[in-house]
């Protein structure tokens, strides 16, 4: 019994894997480790730990390292690893109000209740190629300064619109647990939470394209949101106690969380309030939940009208698209021989009706 | 922020028995039992990212994984060939998070992933073909809206299908579709068989073996169980024609009768796909 | 109201509705009491409801056509389309001969149920071919379709089918073979009227059938219905706004305003003593 490998192509595919390890660790510049990778390459690292689904930035550095950079081959390898893992616990739901603020815009108020938080954003700094990027060393750190709004506790926009009576109600009760969409793969119509879940894993740019090509391209499904709240900072992963059953924090992630408001203009929909639509994700990226917050409010605006959910939940993957686009790199000589056979059976077909006439 | 994790990567406990954890194995395995109730269904499965992409027989693999005992014996081929790149790299994952055993023999194998064919050899009850799907969805190229194509299926609403394939012949005299041809699956469900080839059709016909697809990327597992009907959809007064090359014989072991590939328009260089059946003609 | 059940029956039912309502908001007898052609509206001023159909009942015997006649945004269309299974009615009963012998009400049918009916035994022309038809199929493909779902699976057969459908509704077969969008909208017109046949049903509803025709161009096509209506034993209801289409096409029919049935008659009483103001209103301008 056995199989034998006639013709070297296990032999290949081991080189080309040396020859991968071989450039990518015998560079001749100084080897990086993970803690330069969380270190200076935060957003990256972030960016990948939201479309993995999985907070861990030093796999996540070690993920990138191994794929020299590649974001999706690194969120790969992190999905992956996942899938070897049990489900150990479901954490206690938080709120979202539990997050400790490290950075907090509200773009629709001058000054909303708490402060505008600018922390650390290049958002309004010319973007200027420095000769050295890192020749600004002084030593001293700077102050996560803020500017203060009306008192000094954050109440969130929606709150306000909700004492104005400016916001539909549409809280329920049919979706309490939030669809995990890696045991059940969403399909159209799916709850909210299977929506927004897919989306939080959704590859930024696919997610960027998908808000984009609503707003400009030919589906026009979208308009613009107002921000009412754009917030990054940390939340705690809290479990029961198995013994006591009493909350216990067991660690911290940081998250950017995004409520967009929408004006109400649909026949049928209510024009004396706003509507709000979420976004939420893994680590720290401003992009990525601001395009989720807008399309959630659209989705539901569009009540299964089109298939705008449709290509939320299965076009915005990263994995699922990028695998299968490079899946035309696997041989596909028996599917292409079968249709050349059908281009000679179409040119026979054609001379027989040219040669005796159609039927 | 995470220590207890960095112990778990690649040490021997981090990495169960066919690389999935049980529980994950389990809720695939309940799938594949769902399918194999009511064949041809598509049925839903949480489809797990593997350590090979979407698209490269993601779907196949965890099938393999979740069905493979230690006592099996796995024969893994892409486009016919036991030396396919991918079919090499699948086989090597297989092996190497299981111990069992591999083969290029048919007879041997207890278990065959495939992509694109269906080995040229006698399979029986004692196999298992598990085909890689990319797209699972037969219907897809009449309706892209998935609610609708839930309930065409449901409803057997196959009209559509059919004419896709009156306007086939109107327009090109012939049936244009290559490979995956659609099938009705015990009179009931229309399937996309992968992309085998129309030589490898008539096989599924009330076929000995069990079939199991795989669909990673859509998520979606669906089976053909022993001894069921499937048809290909075709009218009772069109030819159902499998791929043909006057004259053309493998040039290493002279078959005719085997599905052969070649470099198109160089008449020398056909070739039997399966590579393992054309190696043992040669022994013989 | 003006004496609606002055038409008598004769031959046994094969349609018969009885109550049908569609409603779009919450309804109850208030709303239905301050809503209709006496309020001169369908829409109820207190709580926005639209009543677009309220308590339509007749019968249709088969080889029989009975008339729908109503401004656009009477109700008329609602109630074909409520009958046909496009749009799911509020309340009413509507039973068919072909449907479970006619013992149950079609519109309490399961929607698979509904959309099976649809292949053989309720057909829909609508006003715009583009409804009925698929554009991008050739003109035998979308005479296949139905054919298809009844279960047909030999090609020339239904190439044969196909021919003589085209034939009886006047589309040159030399076009069989192109793609409906090449067509023009009365060809277009026939060629979902061919299709409409295809499994003889027993039922068949017209949606404005001409409405956006050039007047020639509708005079064929309504000649072409006269001659199906009279050859294939079907129940027929034909709606319409224009009383030329009703009067040609059918025997009986009721007059909607605001939603609601304000005269049921024989065609020919209508035009020449019309009860209801309304139905005076219409006819006189008809006759205009």
């Amino acid at each position: 019994m056995g199989y034998a490998a006639a013709r070297g192509g296990l032999t290949a595919i081991k080189n080309a894997e040396r020859l991968v390890r071989h450039l990518r660790d015998h560079d001749p510049s100084d080897p990086v480790g993970t803690a330069q990778v969380t270190g200076r390459l935060r957003l990256l690292v972030d960016k990948v730990m939201g479309e993995a689904g999985m907070w861990d930035p030093d796999l996540a550095a070690r993920a990138l390292l191994q794929a020299e950079g590649d974001h999706i081959e690194a969120t790969h390898l992190l999905r992956a690893y996942r899938s070897t893992l049990p489900r150990v616990a479901v954490a206690l739901p938080v709120h979202a109000d539990d997050m400790r603020l490290l950075r907090r815009i509200v773009p629709a108020f001058r000054e909303p209740g708490g402060p505008q938080v600018l922390g650390r954003s290049t958002d309004y700094s010319a973007r200027m190629l420095l000769a050295d990027a890192h020749a600004a060393r002084d030593g001293t750190a700077p102050l996560l300064t803020s500017v203060m709004g009306k008192n000094g506790t954050t109440t969130r926009l929606t709150a306000t619109l909700r004492r104005l009576d400016l916001l539909v109600d549409r809280r329920r009760t049919d979706d309490p647990e939030p669809v995990d969409v890696t045991s059940a793969p969403p399909r159209p119509p799916a709850p909210r939470s299977a929506r927004l879940s897919a989306m939080a894993r959704a590859e930024t740019g696919s997610l960027i394209n998908q808000w984009y090509r609503n707003i400009l391209g030919p589906d026009g499904y979208l308009h613009e949101v107002t921000l009412g709240e754009v917030r990054h900072g940390e939340l705690p992963v809290t479990l029961r106690h198995p013994h006591t059953g009493n909350p216990v924090t067991i660690g911290h992630y940081r998250a950017t969380e995004v409520e967009a408001v929408e004006d109400l203009d649909g026949a049928g929909e209510d024009r004396e309030r706003f509507d709000v639509g979420f976004g939420m994700c893994l680590g720290h990226n401003e992009r990525k939940a601001i395009a989720m917050a807008n399309l959630d409010i659209a989705c539901h605006r569009d009540g299964g009208a089109t298939t705008l959910e449709q290509s939320i939940l299965m076009t915005t993957d990263g994995l699922d698209s990028a695998g299968f686009l490079e899946h035309l790199k696997l041989p596909h000589y028996v599917t292409f021989r079968s249709m050349i056979d059908r281009k000679f059976a179409v040119r026979e077909a054609r001379l027989r009706a040219t040669g005796s006439g159609t039927q | 922020m995470s220590t207890t994790l960095d112990g778990l990567v690649g040490s021997e406990q981090g990495v169960p028995f066919a690389l999935l954890d049980e529980e994950s194995k389990r809720e695939i395995r309940r799938a594949l039992l769902h399918a194999v109730a009511v064949p041809g269904h598509q049925v839903p499965f949480g489809s797990r990212e593997m350590p090979v992409a979407r698209g490269w027989g993601s779907g196949g693999l965890q099938v393999t994984l979740a069905i493979v005992g230690r006592d099996d014996t796995v024969k893994v081929i892409d486009q016919g060939d036991d030396e396919g790149v991918n079919a090499v790299n699948l086989r090597r994952l297989v092996v190497s998070s299981t111990g069992v055993e591999e083969t290029s023999e048919v007879h041997e194998a207890t278990i065959i992933q495939s992509r694109h064919r269906i080995p040229e050899d006698e399979m029986g009850e004692n196999h298992v073909l598990v085909l890689q799907v990319p797209v699972p969805e037969p219907l897809r190229g009449v309706e892209r809206d998935t609610r609708e194509l839930s309930r065409m299926h449901a409803e057997a609403d196959y009209s559509r299908m059919w004419v896709s394939l009156y306007e086939d012949i109107v327009r090109n005299g012939v049936i244009t579709q290559s490979t995956g041809y659609p099938c009705l699956v015990n009179g009931r469900y229309v399937v996309a068989t992968t992309p085998i080839p129309r030589w490898d059709i008539p096989r599924l016909h009330d076929a000995s073996f069990l079939t199991l697809f795989g669909a990673g990327r859509e998520k979606r597992v669906y089976a053909i169980p022993p001894h069921t009907t499937v048809e290909p959809l075709i009218f009772d007064d069109i030819p159902f024609e499998v791929e043909t090359a006057e004259g053309a014989s493998c040039r290493l072991c002279g078959s005719a009768e085997s599905f052969l590939v070649s470099a198109p328009g160089d008449d020398d260089s056909w070739s039997c796909s399966d590579t393992a059946w054309c190696r043992r003609r040669r022994q013989k | 109201m003006n004496d609606p059940q002055r038409a008598v029956e004769t031959a046994p039912a094969v349609l018969t509705v009885r109550g049908l309502g569609k409603a779009y908001g919450a309804v109850d007898d208030a709303v239905i009491s301050r809503t209709g052609s006496d309020r001169g509206s369908a829409r109820d001023p207190l709580s926005g409801s639209i009543i677009a159909a309220w308590d339509v009942s007749f019968d249709v015997a088969a080889g029989e056509a009975l008339g729908i006649v109503g401004e656009s945004g009477s109700g008329t269309s609602t109630v074909l389309r409520c009958i046909a299974g496009d749009v799911p009615a509020t309340c009413g009963d509507v039973r068919m001969e072909c449907h479970d012998g006619g013992t149950s009400n079609v519109l309490t049918a399961d929607p698979s149920e509904r959309r099976r009916m649809r292949v053989d035994k309720i057909s829909v022309v609508y006003q715009d071919p583009a409804e009925g038809l698929s554009l991008g199929v050739t003109a035998g493909g979308n005479i296949a379709d139905p054919l298809t779902a009844a279960g047909w699976r030999n090609f020339m057969a239904i190439r044969e089918r196909a021919r003589e459908l085209l034939a009886r509704t006047d589309v040159p077969l030399d076009r069989m073979d192109d793609i409906v969008r090449t067509f023009s909208g009365g060809m277009r017109q026939r060629v979902q009227i061919a299709r409409a046949l295809a499994n003889n049903p027993s039922v068949i509803l017209l949606d404005e059938p001409t409405t956006g025709l050039d007047a020639s161009v509708a005079a064929g096509v309504l000649d072409l219905l006269r001659g199906l209506l009279e050859e294939m034993n079907m129940a027929a209801v034909v709606v319409s706004h224009d009383f030329s289409v009703i009067e040609m096409l059918t025997s009986r029919c009721i007059v909607m305003h605001h939603g609601r049935v304000v005269e049921s008659t024989l065609t020919d009483q209508l035009l020449e003593d019309p009860h209801h103001p309304y139905s005076q209103r219409l006819v006189s301008a008809a006759r205009a």
